[in-house]
Formats: C-alpha cells, sequence, structure tokens
C-alpha cells in the first residue's frame, strides 16, 4: 500500500505545472490560435517566479511567473492575431528566445547552474484526509497544487457554460459567423492568448516554487511539449486535457517510483520506453480516431475580416 | 529568368533579403544592448560583440600583429563544423515547406540519422572510401525513413504534421538516450572505468580534415554545401522539384494538372529527412567521434530558425546558415566574459521572431493595398502551410 501512496502523492506533486500547461493551450487552441510556444511561457514563468522570490515572498512572486508568461503569450498575440504571422512559426520562435534567453538571464544575474534556492511555497495538511490510508497521498502538496487540480473545472465551467465560454468558442470554430453576431474576434482572441500565457506561466512557476525551490536551468525540460500533447490527447476540452496530464504525471511518476524502488525494472523495461509513452500513445491515438478531428475548425487561420 | 536583366534579378534579390537582413541586424542590436543592461557596462558588451565575431571569421586583427595562421584557421573551422550542420538542418526544414509541410521533426530525424552513423561507423571494418559515404548513406536513410513516418500520418490518417513531429522527436530522445544509448549500444566498459555513449567510430569513417591539425575545419562543410547545390537544382531545374513546388503552392490545382500529389509529399518529407540525418552525421563523423550520452545542441529546432530566416530559398539557407555558424563559432568565446554561449542562439530566436512578424507585415500590407478579394479564409494559399490539426 504504501507504494500505491508514494506513487499517488508523486503524481500529484507532478502534475500542476503539466495541467496548468495544458489549460493553458486549450484556452488559446479554443480560439483557433495554435500554441506551441507553452514551452517558452513555461519556461519564462519559471524563471521570473523564481527571480522575484529571492527579494519578496513567494506568492508575490507567482505573479511575476504569470506575467512573464503572460508577456509571451501577449507578443504570440500580437504576432498571430495582429500581424496574421505563422502561429507554428511564431511559437517556435518564441520558444527559441525563452530557451535562450532563459539560459543568458541565469547566467548574467546568478550561476550558469540555477539560482539560489527560494523559500518554497507552503503546504497544506488537509486535517482529515491525511489520517486516512491512500487518500493522505493527497494531503500535503503546496496551495498551489489545489489550485492546480480545481482549475481545469473553473475552465470547463467557463468555457461550457458562460456566454463569454461560447463566444471564445464560436471563434475558434467560425470567426466569421461570430463577428455578425457583434463579437470582436481579434480581441477575444488576443485575451485568450494571454490568459493561456498566464496559465503557463503559472504552470512553469509551480516548477520552481513547488515543486522545487529554484529555478534550473534546463527548466521545464519538454513539459511544455507534453502539456500540447495533452491537450490533444484530452482532444481540446479542459476535463479531457486533465485527465491526459494526471495520466501522463502518473507514467512520469511509475517511472521515476520504478527505477528508485526496484532498479532491477529497468532491465526488463527500459526508462526510454516509459519516457516515449506519452507521445507514442497520442500518437496512436490520433491516427487511429475517425477521420473527423476534434480540432476548433478555425484553428491556425488568422481571421480577415475583409474577406466577408 | 532569361527575360530578366543580371541588374533587375540582382535588385530583386537585394528587396526580397531586405526583412531576414533587418531581422538580423535588429536581433543583435537587442541582444548588444541586452548585455550591456545585464553587465551595466557598455565597454563589456562591445568586447563581448568583438569576441563573437572575431571568433567566429577568425582573429584577423592578432594575426596582422603576428599570430600564427591557427588564430584563422581554428575559428574558421568551429564556425564550418556547426554552419555546416546547421545548414543541412535549415535545408530540412526548407524541403518540406516547398511541398507544403512544416517539419519540427529535424531533431529527431537528425537524432536517428546521428545514431546510425555512430553505428555503422563503429560496427564495420572497410576502407575509408567505403565507410564514410556508407555512414552517410546510413544516417540519411534512418532520417528520411523517420521523417517518412510523420508524413504517412498526414496524408494517410489525417494527422497533422507540427503535432506528429513533434510527438516523434521526443520519441527519438526517450527512445535514443535514454535507452539504446546507455542501453544495447552503450560502449563496453574499459577496465574499470566505465564510457558514456556508444564506442567510438573507426578513423575510416571519420571525415577528413581539409587543413590537417590547424583546424578543425572537415568535409562536412563541403558535403553540405553540395547538398545546398543539389536542393537547388532539384527545385529549380527538374521536373520532380517543379512539381513538388507546385504541391506546396496548392494541391488542389497540382493535382487537377496531373501531378501525384502523394507521391511528391512523401519523397519532399522523405528527402527532408534525410537532409536532417546527414546533420547528424556531421555532429558524429565530425567532431563527436560517437554518439555522446546526449547529443546536447537542438539544431534541428535551429533548422527551423535557419530556414525562414533564408527565406527558404537554397542560397538564403546557405548565407543565413554560415553567419550563425560563424556567430556560434565566436560565441563560445564569450564565455570569458560571463556571457553563456547559447548567447547567439537568443540572436537566432528574436531575429526569427522579427521575420515572423515582418513577413506577416508586408503580406498585410500587399492585402490592404489590393481591394480584390482572396480565397475564403479555410484555404486561404499563404507562403506558409495552413496549420489546423
Amino acid at each position: 500500500m504504501n507504494l500505491l501512496e508514494a506513487l499517488i502523492f508523486s503524481t500529484i506533486e507532478f502534475a500542476p505545472a503539466l495541467v496548468l500547461g495544458t489549460l493553458g493551450a486549450v484556452i488559446s487552441e479554443r480560439t483557433g490560435v495554435v500554441n506551441i510556444a507553452v514551452e517558452g511561457m513555461m519556461r519564462a514563468g519559471a524563471f521570473a517566479a523564481a527571480a522575484a522570490a529571492l527579494v519578496m515572498p513567494t506568492p508575490l512572486g507567482l505573479l511575476f511567473g504569470m506575467a512573464a508568461g503572460g508577456t509571451i503569450g501577449a507578443i504570440h498575440a500580437l504576432l498571430c492575431v495582429r500581424l496574421r504571422a505563422d502561429q507554428v512559426v511564431s511559437g517556435m520562435a518564441l520558444n527559441l528566445v525563452a530557451l535562450a534567453g532563459g539560459t543568458f538571464l541565469l547566467e548574467s544575474l546568478f550561476s550558469p547552474s540555477g539560482t539560489p534556492p527560494i523559500e518554497q511555497l507552503g503546504r497544506w495538511q488537509i486535517p482529515l484526509l491525511s489520517s486516512v490510508p491512500i487518500l493522505r497521498a493527497l494531503s500535503g502538496h503546496s496551495w498551489l497544487t489545489y489550485v492546480a487540480l480545481l482549475a481545469p473545472l473553473g475552465l470547463h465551467t467557463l468555457l461550457f457554460r458562460t456566454a463569454l465560454g461560447l463566444r471564445l468558442r464560436a471563434i475558434g470554430e467560425k470567426p466569421a459567423a461570430a463577428a455578425t453576431m457583434g463579437i470582436s474576434v481579434s480581441w477575444l482572441r488576443v485575451g485568450a492568448v494571454v490568459a493561456g500565457g498566464v496559465l503557463s506561466g503559472l504552470g512553469g512557476a509551480s516548477l520552481s516554487t513547488s515543486t522545487l525551490d529554484r529555478f534550473e536551468h534546463h527548466m521545464p525540460s519538454g513539459l511544455g511539449f507534453m502539456a500540447v500533447a495533452a491537450m490533444v490527447f484530452g482532444r481540446w476540452t479542459p476535463l479531457g486535457a486533465f485527465g491526459a496530464a494526471l495520466f501522463f504525471a502518473f507514467g512520469n511518476a511509475l517511472r521515476i517510483g520504478l527505477a528508485s524502488s526496484i532498479p532491477q525494472i529497468s532491465e526488463v523495461i527500459p526508462q526510454g520506453f516509459l519516457l516515449a509513452l506519452p507521445y507514442v500513445l497520442t500518437l496512436v491515438v490520433l491516427s487511429v480516431q475517425r477521420r473527423q478531428s476534434d480540432a476548433p475548425a478555425a484553428l491556425g487561420t488568422p481571421y480577415q475580416p475583409e474577406l466577408r | 529568368m532569361a527575360s530578366s536583366s543580371p541588374w533587375k534579378r540582382l535588385t530583386g534579390l537585394g528587396a526580397s533579403a531586405t526583412p531576414s537582413v533587418l531581422a538580423v541586424g535588429a536581433s543583435l542590436l537587442i541582444c548588444f544592448l541586452a548585455i550591456a543592461l545585464t553587465k551595466n557596462d557598455f565597454t563589456v558588451a562591445v568586447e563581448a560583440y568583438a569576441k563573437m565575431f572575431w571568433g567566429g571569421i577568425g582573429d584577423w586583427p592578432g594575426w596582422a600583429e603576428g599570430a600564427p595562421f591557427t588564430a584563422l584557421s581554428r575559428p574558421w573551422g568551429e564556425a564550418a563544423t556547426k554552419g555546416g550542420i546547421l545548414l543541412l538542418t535549415g535545408l530540412s526544414v526548407s524541403v518540406a515547406f516547398a511541398v507544403g509541410l512544416f517539419n519540427i521533426g529535424a531533431q529527431g530525424q537528425m537524432l536517428v540519422g546521428a545514431l546510425s552513423a555512430a553505428v555503422v561507423g563503429a560496427a564495420f571494418q572497410l576502407p575509408a572510401l567505403l565507410h564514410l559515404p556508407l555512414c552517410l548513406l546510413a544516417a540519411g536513410v534512418a532520417g528520411g525513413l523517420y521523417a517518412w513516418l510523420p508524413a504517412y500520418l498526414k496524408l494517410g490518417r489525417g494527422v497533422h504534421e507540427v503535432i506528429s513531429t513533434i510527438m516523434l522527436n521526443w520519441v527519438a530522445v526517450s527512445l535514443v538516450e535514454n535507452w539504446l544509448v546507455v542501453g544495447p549500444l552503450r560502449a563496453e566498459a574499459e577496465g574499470s572505468h566505465s564510457r558514456s555513449g556508444t564506442e567510438e567510430i573507426l578513423a575510416t569513417a571519420q571525415l577528413p580534415r581539409l587543413l590537417g591539425e590547424a583546424s578543425r575545419l572537415h568535409l562536412g562543410l563541403v558535403i553540405a554545401l553540395l547538398a545546398a547545390l543539389g536542393v537547388w537544382l532539384w527545385l529549380t531545374r527538374t521536373r520532380f522539384g517543379f512539381e513538388t513546388r507546385a504541391v506546396g503552392l496548392g494541391p488542389e490545382a497540382a493535382r487537377a494538372s496531373g501531378i501525384p500529389v502523394q507521391r511528391r509529399t512523401y519523397q519532399a518529407m522523405v528527402l527532408a529527412g534525410s537532409l536532417a540525418g546527414l546533420a547528424g552525421a556531421l555532429l558524429v563523423l565530425g567532431t563527436e567521434y560517437k554518439f555522446p550520452a546526449t547529443l546536447g545542441a537542438p539544431y534541428g529546432f535551429d533548422g527551423i530558425a535557419i530556414s525562414l530566416i533564408g527565406l527558404n530559398h537554397p542560397l538564403g539557407v546557405t548565407l543565413s546558415a554560415l553567419l550563425f555558424g560563424v556567430l556560434r563559432a565566436g560565441g563560445t568565446h564569450m564565455q570569458l566574459l560571463g556571457v553563456h554561449k547559447s548567447f547567439p542562439e537568443l540572436i537566432q530566436g528574436l531575429a526569427l521572431l522579427f521575420i515572423a512578424g515582418r513577413v506577416a507585415w508586408e503580406a498585410y500590407r500587399v492585402r490592404r493595398r489590393k481591394i480584390t478579394p482572396l480565397p475564403p479564409p479555410g484555404e486561404a494559399a499563404s507562403d506558409a502551410p495552413a496549420v489546423g490539426v
């Protein structure tokens, strides 16, 4: 039983970055803007939060992480919505800038390997749960983790239960039709991309303030791309993406748990297989699904009002 | 081509290159300011840039004052090594663009290419005249096969290539670096101390150096330049190349005029993959001499920047690859001043960002001038493929 508890614990410990990142991708892509810049947004968020937390309380540092992610989102929005640049190019460019820029700032301001340690976010012990076997694995995480676990429900409610959500989805499916209803396609898209950046930035910040206690030079080491995979796996819905993110996080916890508790297992199942699994599964699911894709119809297409 | 005068063609080239030149210039300037601001010292930035340039094109001032020839040839070797790899991954991305696909998977294709070159280079005992080409061939075939997969997923199963190549990159990293290189293909321990990476390749598989001991300049750059020439000839001087570009510009029109769209797409994507695979071979056969524990540098992702800064034209790609090869070779010298050696990658990323905005801005202005409506958004023909998934 102890192993199961440890697995659940580390799954939840690992989840917030992936969950918030994938939600950031979902909200942006639901409005029709491709977002493969999640990796860069998470890196910016992780760095800014850790750097800010060195001089102020860590929760305030999170705001800087969100702002940094939001800034990358704003650049992405400016390029993709206003200038109608190619959305994949813009995303990859932002990833490259965040990767090299983060390394540059880290080396200039701190040391090449990472920032000095900061005060980690406080951990919550849930009073009743912490004495129940198995379920006590749910207790003892930072409050940001619980925020991340509730966020998918929030985004689901926003997208599928509110008028704003209906509009957001409408501009991702049929922007021209939405525009005839008096909806500003451009501004809603900008808002969604920036919000996605803020979410991804917070996800990155969770790595450096909650999962660990400092920014390390390789963060987020591909988690942003895994978040994009989770979004596709979850068919562009907040709850689906959440499920996929949890599943990937569990896979990761299982891999690390197995490697440390039963080292012999890596003789039978190499680490690489388990690492590749989320991506292989996403590819398999994509290629066996019915031809009709679940992606928003207008995904990747800039909206051009003059063509109406 | 024949109808326009050489002068007109030259000015036309200049005009189309302007956005790239401006983008690179602007990002050089911004990055200069970034050093000056973070170091709080203007002179450090000047010194760092001087180190970067002389470290890439050769220390000419030092040489003029009597430093040995190696002050020039060493930097050349480093710049050529990096430039050659960047050129091949850049060509990979631009060949895929030509047929209308976005190859984000050059990194993964490069990885499997590098591994194949390392395995063939270590496993066979052959004369150099056979061994080296065999290694290059293995890398090209492996990269090509790995790129065939996203093409099949796209054409056969409707999976968008941007998503599939991103996934395949990570599949390649996981399987190669976390399984093969640490498992079945790991070099055997020599006595008591274990070795990382695969077995070293034999001397017959190494890319020969062109200047002997004076420089690491090796045959790789020549291979890359020949590849660029080949891609240019193929795209502009052969029927297959023409048909490939036609598919990229408008698959429906191409199909209607009898071009085998699927076959051209497969061919272009496999070619793109083998170019990326060759880049991996250059890395292994030219500098590493084995597949190291981790390949590190994301040259495959850089290829996207190199290709777009070079406007997806073989000549432009060559120029931008050489430029960034020079900057990167010099970048390692900036380390002395506390600037990370990945600094040129920041310049490159920013330049790509400017290109993305710049190209779009120009298209936007052209659109505004023309009142005639363009095709509906769903089928909008843009210079890059539409990216619905």
